[in-house]
């Protein structure tokens, strides 16, 4: 289900600030495969506290072109905690473009105030709607869009350190897997569909996040569902 | 069309949501918001000669654009109150995080894209959108840390007055204006449900005007009376409409003030004049818009003029009371909303009247109080709802709206 359109030409400017980017070469090697990703991303969190850098983009001096330089990123939000029944945990949302032309893989993500997060996608499992992690990461092929929304792929943001506010800001980095980072400045927003439709009964609820779900270092299919063992919604074009 | 807009109609994007668990099967494609009805991209170039093709209007730059912008066809003028918990905290934190909520809910909806964390995004498109932010009193002063802007004040009561709590007053303020009223009340809808952390709707009010002609120009265009309504006023652009509207210091810089008035217009009675009437009252003809005195629309009135020995531009004529040289050349900027409100009990018509002017008490006052004392107008007219509110310095991209005063 994740289908693609082209994209004819690079745009001259991206639709949202928020967007930052910035090359780093320490996240190189995060091309594990999703059972292992985990904990080397937890692991590799206890070291993530890098202070983020400034909004304009920054052209990686090395000269190589990072696939971060291709990645961007609009409208990215972050659903609020305050008043939520799980306080610890929240999801990313935004629009991800790739507008280089070479395939794009974001690995994995990193936040402060989260002690662990993950790429997360939906599928349709035994007619229940459950969310697992994004196999091999999310590929964005040349030139190719993918919304990251409620009821889809998003960044889950676990075992929160801080209560999320309406209006505050969150910095948010997408790890790409060439090891080029893409900084994102993401308000926190309220969520003003009902709760069930993205997290909830089916999702996060049921087989808890809090718990045996997320808590636990393989529980991360969210009810016993290998990471796209039917090859569903992995498709890219 | 700015680039980005341009690349965002053709790009597409498809979502990997399944929107509600009960689409079942694994498809369920939601978010192609930038395609037509084929699936295809669309062009992102409008097609030649088509002026009248909604674009999209800048949301960045030292002014919030709206202010400026030509009048596209519907208007909501929307006042929320802050929460009583916000309020009465005084918390500036509160009201920083629901602008900075409102600053990316700004730059999305304005391209035509859904707003961050949008219900319905399909509803978004690219319709001369604009949103113009802005603080009522009850948030400016010592009490908020927000200074007012000079002359910042509620109008004063007139005698002429019928003013109803529920078309008056606010904390805060969205101005939205676009081509047609599904893009905008999505734009408030979205607006409002965002707010809800903070504040929480006080009015809306709906209007229209048709700014441009058959071959899409922008024109003046007409209030409900049939009159050409806006010619006089300080073309943005200008010099004159620079020193008119915007705030040059302090904080405030780059912003301004936004009278609203919601004036009933008595159509029927209005009905009964004749012609002659009628374009007395004004001091303007209702064909084109130009003076009594020649000329044509954008002709200034010659208010000296006399004709068998009586004034062309009569005493009490609207035009004469209001005019720059009647107040020592105080003028102000003035933009219309037609509205008819329809009821199974009836209907109200009239004008949702905005005046934007530097200093309110400087220039907007003394010529309402002009207008109070005398004005052929007031005899079909009548302010029932009134709402003050200082407009926002504009943004750059990566800032917020009112960071220069709440950041
Ligand atoms: C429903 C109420 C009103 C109607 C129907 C109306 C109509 C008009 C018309 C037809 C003109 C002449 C064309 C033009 O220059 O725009 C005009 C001019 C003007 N009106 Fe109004 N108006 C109304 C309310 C007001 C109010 C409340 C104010 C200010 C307090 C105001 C201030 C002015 C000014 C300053 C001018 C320009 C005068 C000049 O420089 O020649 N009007 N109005
Ligand atoms: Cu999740």
């Amino acid at each position: 289900m994740n289908l693609s359109l082209p994209t004819p030409a690079r745009p001259a400017s991206p639709g949202r600030p928020g967007r930052r980017r910035s090359a780093s070469a320490g996240r190189a090697g995060r091309r594990t495969g999703a059972a292992a990703l985990a904990l080397v991303l937890a692991a590799a969190l206890a070291a993530c506290g890098e202070e983020v850098a400034p909004i304009e983009p920054t052209i990686d001096p090395a000269g190589a072109p990072a696939a971060a330089d291709s990645l961007e990123v609009h409208d990215p939000w972050v659903r609020a905690t305050v008043g939520a029944d799980d306080t610890t945990m929240t999801a990313a949302f935004m629009v991800l473009d790739n507008t280089g032309d070479a395939e794009v893989t974001v690995t994995g993500a990193r936040a402060e105030v989260a002690g662990r997060t993950e790429l997360h996608e939906m599928a349709a499992v035994d007619g229940q709607m459950v969310m697992r992690q994004i196999r091999g990461g999310l590929v964005l092929a040349p030139g190719r869009g993918q919304m990251l929304q409620p009821g889809g792929s998003h960044v889950m943001l676990m075992e929160l350190t801080e209560e999320l506010r309406p209006g505050d800001e969150l910095d948010l980095v997408l790890e790409l897997s060439d090891g080029s980072d893409v900084e994102v400045s993401a308000p926190v927003k309220e969520f003003t569909e009902e709760a069930g439709h993205y997290h909830g009964d089916d999702g996060h609820g049921d087989d808890g996040h809090g718990d045996d779900g997320h808590g636990d270092d393989e529980g991360h299919d969210h009810g016993s569902h290998d990471h796209g063992d039917d090859g569903e919604g992995d498709e890219h074009p | 069309m700015s680039p980005s807009v341009g690349r965002r109609r053709l790009l597409g994007y498809v979502g990997t949501a399944v929107a509600g668990a009960a689409a079942g099967a694994s498809a369920g494609v939601v978010g192609a918001q930038a395609l037509d009805d084929d699936g295809r991209a669309r062009p992102g170039a409008p097609a030649p000669g088509a002026d009248a093709l909604p674009r999209v209007v800048p949301a960045h730059g030292p002014h919030q654009p709206g202010v400026a912008a030509h009048l596209s066809g519907v208007t909501e003028l929307v006042a929320l109150d802050l929460l009583p918990e916000v309020r009465r905290a005084r918390d500036r934190d509160a009201l920083a995080r629901l602008l900075r909520v409102w600053t990316g809910d700004v730059e999305s909806l304005t391209a035509g894209r859904g707003a961050p964390g949008d219900t319905a995004p399909w509803l978004a498109a690219v319709a001369d959108l604009t949103v113009t932010v802005g603080l009522g009193p009850g948030v400016l002063g010592e009490e908020w840390g927000i200074p007012a802007p000079v002359g910042f004040a509620k109008v004063p009561p007139m005698r002429h007055d019928r003013l109803r709590e529920e078309w008056s007053g606010g904390d805060l303020l969205l101005l939205v204006n676009g081509a047609d009223a599904t893009t905008v009340g999505h734009a408030v809808r979205r607006m409002v449900a965002d707010a809800r952390p903070f504040a929480a709707l006080r009015w809306r009010q709906q209007g229209a005007w048709r700014g441009r002609d058959q071959q899409g120009r922008p024109v003046t265009g007409r209030n409900l009376f049939g009159q050409v309504d806006g010619s006089a006023n300080p073309r943005p652009g200008t010099d004159l409409f620079d020193s008119t509207v915007w705030i040059r210091d302090g904080a405030w810089a780059g912003g301004t003030t936004l009278v609203l008035r919601r004036i009933r217009m008595d159509l029927p009675t209005w009905d009964e004049l004749t012609r002659a009437e009628q374009e007395a009252s004004v001091g303007r003809r209702l064909d084109d818009g130009a003076p009594l005195t020649g000329g044509h629309e954008r002709s200034d009135l010659d208010l000296a003029a006399r004709a068998d020995g009586r004034w062309v531009v009569a005493k009490d004529a609207h035009a004469r009371r209001t005019h720059p040289s009647s107040h020592g050349g105080r003028r102000i900027f003035r933009k219309g909303a037609n509205y008819e409100v329809v009821t199974p009990a009836g209907s109200e018509t009239g004008l949702l009247f905005q005046s934007f002017q530097r200093d309110l008490t400087d220039q907007f006052v003394p010529i309402q109080q002009a207008m109070d004392v005398s004005d052929a107008l007031n005899e079909w007219t009548t302010a029932v709802g009134s709402a003050e509110f200082a407009v926002l310095p504009g943004f750059a991209e990566g800032q917020w709206l009112g960071h220069q005063l709440l950041g």
